[in-house]
């Protein structure tokens, strides 16, 4: 009985089917059947194939790291394998990682930590080495990682500062009238304009002989960031002027709600105006994070400490790794602690690390995006 | 500094000017610090005769550094102009390309979103180290191949011989390269699309316009401020690249070599060419602009409407 049932529903479903198809059909060849509307039909199909071919062109660079970075040495050689590996090789990530972090120092320290302490005292209670071991953890884990804890650090606080202060900025250009403002605007033109490297020499010079902050800021962070949090740094023009044009927007009455409300210019200003920035804001980080996580010029001139090198530089010890002589290779891979296989540094790795290095960002655009999207949509940037 | 004659004696406009003077305070601080400062250092090195880098001493003043520049230096000239040849090539190309692509963007195809997110995938893997990695392995040359006797057959290859097709190759690839550096420019152009209010488009359609007529008298005067940001972008963008020969040269001279006055005198004969390329830009663009001007004189117009129809049926109850 129920088997009947259900045989005759599902019956149905493909009767329904079959006439929604038969209907969709109809409609579609009485739309398309005149001249005019096989012109359109014609026309979509071309701007659909230019879509995609486009698309593939812009997708092209990824596809190829991500496809390179799973091949095997003997895929990467063979002229018959062009996009699917024939096996997939994860360890080229775990090698381009190590090769990116360096020298490895957590295993061994851990060891030496703990046969010194026990040396020392051994009626030290395990807890507490335990406590201290924890603590070492955490740390010789952040150093073993510190080219991509740096990245990091530099460009969330650059961020941070670039959005605070555009956004405030920006609300100023947009809303008040007070002496110089055509002349300060000119100069936010013109600081877009300057290229960086024009004044990248007086800067570097002003930034060794800087006073403030412990004094001699050449190989420290400060040139990075400071400059972001006063509207200036990597593009800092571009965002005041994004969030000028987008504050032009909003309408007056609803600050002069709220000061009628009592309430005073600045409490305004944070409650009320700028979170109704939100999707200029999105636009704002995107960009920032984006270009300081890619940056390699200032990053590369200010900073030079070893140890306070940033991620995307690193690509360059890999690839010098790859181009090495065998020997060599088998050399660095025992320096690294690494059991040396018989095809393990090649353009597979070297790509395993640029989709390591770009990861982050993709990853953060990839949650960002559709937010990003609509920024771009109603963000009110007209260019005017 | 103002605020000693006393919050209450101020009118509401001062206290308003002073309201924005805070807003922009910032800005003022790190354009004094970051910006003026570095300029007037910079003018001051390139025209130093002897700079002593402990303590930043200088002393005299020379036009040597930028004689050298033009005169004695024979590798500047020729740097800077294949630098500005290569720039000024590329910019048009970016420019129209990227519109066409936004205009592609923003036309209604079904996954639009998921497009506009691929179109900007090649901006995230940036000018950076990761992308330069990808281009060294000749990798924009591989995307539109045509030497391999897939989209063209080997003997029409043969027919055209190899020096033409590599040309057209190595013109494929710079295509490929200039469309991979668009992201910002298409993001900006459909920006300016989706500001376009749709009622304009409906208006010259039931004027009977043609989509070709809606492309050159809607979109483009409509979009014209953005061509000019886009435009400006571009320029600014290409000029201070990462792969730009010529900042490689100047950067040699100013951190290997540590000769300051000649390279801040070279970096300064950069920028005021740049700052000469986009005046002239301003300057014809200025002609084309579709500005708000043209809405405050119809809005000038209505007022005028209205004046006229009050006073006609006044005279005709007469």
């Amino acid at each position: 009985m129920s088997v009947n049932t259900e045989s005759s529903q599902s019956k149905k479903r493909l009767e329904g089917l079959l006439n929604n198809l038969a209907l969709r059909w109809y409609l579609f060849k009485r739309k398309y059947s005149t001249f005019s509307g096989l012109k359109q039909l014609l026309l979509r199909i071309v701007m659909y194939l230019l879509v995609i071919g486009l698309a593939f062109v812009f997708v092209y660079p990824f596809l190829y790291m991500i496809v390179n970075s799973l091949m095997s040495n003997s895929d990467l050689n063979s002229s018959s394998v062009n996009w699917i590996p024939t096996e997939l090789k994860f360890e080229n990530f775990s090698v381009a990682l190590d090769l990116i972090n360096g020298k490895k120092t957590a295993e061994k320290t851990f060891e030496k930590f703990l046969t010194e302490t026990l040396e020392a005292d051994p009626d030290a209670s395990m807890f507490k080495v335990r406590i201290d071991y924890v603590i070492r953890a955490i740390r010789i884990w952040f150093t073993d990682r510190k080219y991509i804890v740096n990245s990091t650090f530099v460009t969330v606080l650059a961020t941070f500062g670039h959005v605070i202060t555009c956004s405030f900025v920006g609300y100023g250009f947009a809303r008040y009238n007070f002496p110089f403002k055509k002349l300060l605007f000119g100069l936010v033109i013109l600081a877009f304009i300057v290229p960086t490297q024009t004044l990248i020499i007086p800067s570097y010079l002003t930034y060794s002989n800087i006073k403030w902050f412990g004094g001699n800021w050449i190989n420290t962070y400060y040139p990075l960031i400071v400059p972001t949090f006063f509207g200036f740094g990597l593009r800092g023009a571009l965002y005041i002027f994004l969030f000028r044009q987008f504050y032009l927007t909003v309408p007056k009455s609803l600050e002069e709600a709220a000061r009628i409300d009592g309430c005073g210019f600045m409490k305004t200003y944070w409650k009320i105006v700028f979170p109704l920035a939100k999707a200029t804001l999105v636009v704002a980080i995107v960009l920032s994070v984006v270009w300081h996580w890619n940056d390699s010029y200032e990053t590369g001139i200010y900073v030079q400490t070893p140890s306070k090198q940033f991620l995307p530089p690193r690509i360059k010890s890999i690839i010098s790794a790859a181009n090495a002589l065998p020997d060599q290779q088998q050399e660095m891979l025992r320096q690294l602690g690494l059991e040396d296989g018989e095809d393990t540094l090649n353009n597979a790795v070297v790509m395993a690390g640029a989709t390591v290095i770009s990861a982050p960002v993709l990853l953060f655009f990839a949650f960002a995006q559709s937010q990003f999207m609509q920024g771009i949509e109603r963000s009110g940037i007209t260019g005017e | 500094m103002k605020k000693k004659n006393g919050k209450h004696s101020l009118t509401l406009e001062k206290r308003n000017q002073l309201k924005g003077l805070v807003f922009v305070l910032p800005f003022i601080i790190g354009a004094l610090a970051f910006f003026i400062y570095p300029i007037f250092f910079s003018v001051r090195i390139s025209l130093a005769q002897e700079i002593k880098i402990v303590g930043m001493k200088m002393s005299g003043w020379t036009f040597d550094s930028y004689k050298r520049a033009f005169i004695v230096d024979t590798s500047f000239l020729p740097e800077f102009k294949d630098t500005v040849v290569f720039t000024l090539t590329r910019f048009p190309l970016t420019i129209i390309l990227s519109l066409i692509i936004a205009i592609l963007l923003n036309k209604n195809i079904k996954g639009r979103g998921f497009f506009r997110v691929l179109f900007f995938i090649p901006f995230l893997l940036g000018s950076g180290e990761v992308m330069q990695q990808i281009l060294n392995q000749g990798v924009e040359r591989a995307v539109l191949n045509i030497n391999d006797g897939r989209i063209i057959p080997y003997n029409v290859l043969m027919y055209f011989g190899a020096t033409i097709m590599d040309t057209v190759q190595t013109v494929f690839g710079s295509l490929v390269t200039i469309l991979w550096g668009s992201g910002v420019q298409i993001l900006l152009f459909l920006a300016g699309l989706q500001s376009i209010s749709p009622s304009l488009y409906e208006a010259a359609k039931i004027d009977g316009a043609t989509e070709w007529e809606i492309f050159w008298k809607v979109t483009i005067p409509m979009i014209s401020p953005m061509m000019l940001l886009n435009i400006v972008y571009t320029l600014v963008d290409s000029f201070t690249s990462k792969d730009n020969k010529l900042l490689g040269y100047i950067r040699t001279y100013g951190f290997s070599n540590n000769e300051y006055s000649y390279a801040a005198a070279m970096s300064w004969v950069y920028f005021l060419f740049i700052a000469l390329v986009v005046a002239i830009v301003f300057g014809i663009m200025k002609k084309y602009i579709h500005t708000n001007e043209i809405e405050e004189v119809r809005k000038r117009e209505r007022k005028h409407r209205v004046f006229t129809i009050e006073k006609a049926p006044r005279r005709t109850f007469e």
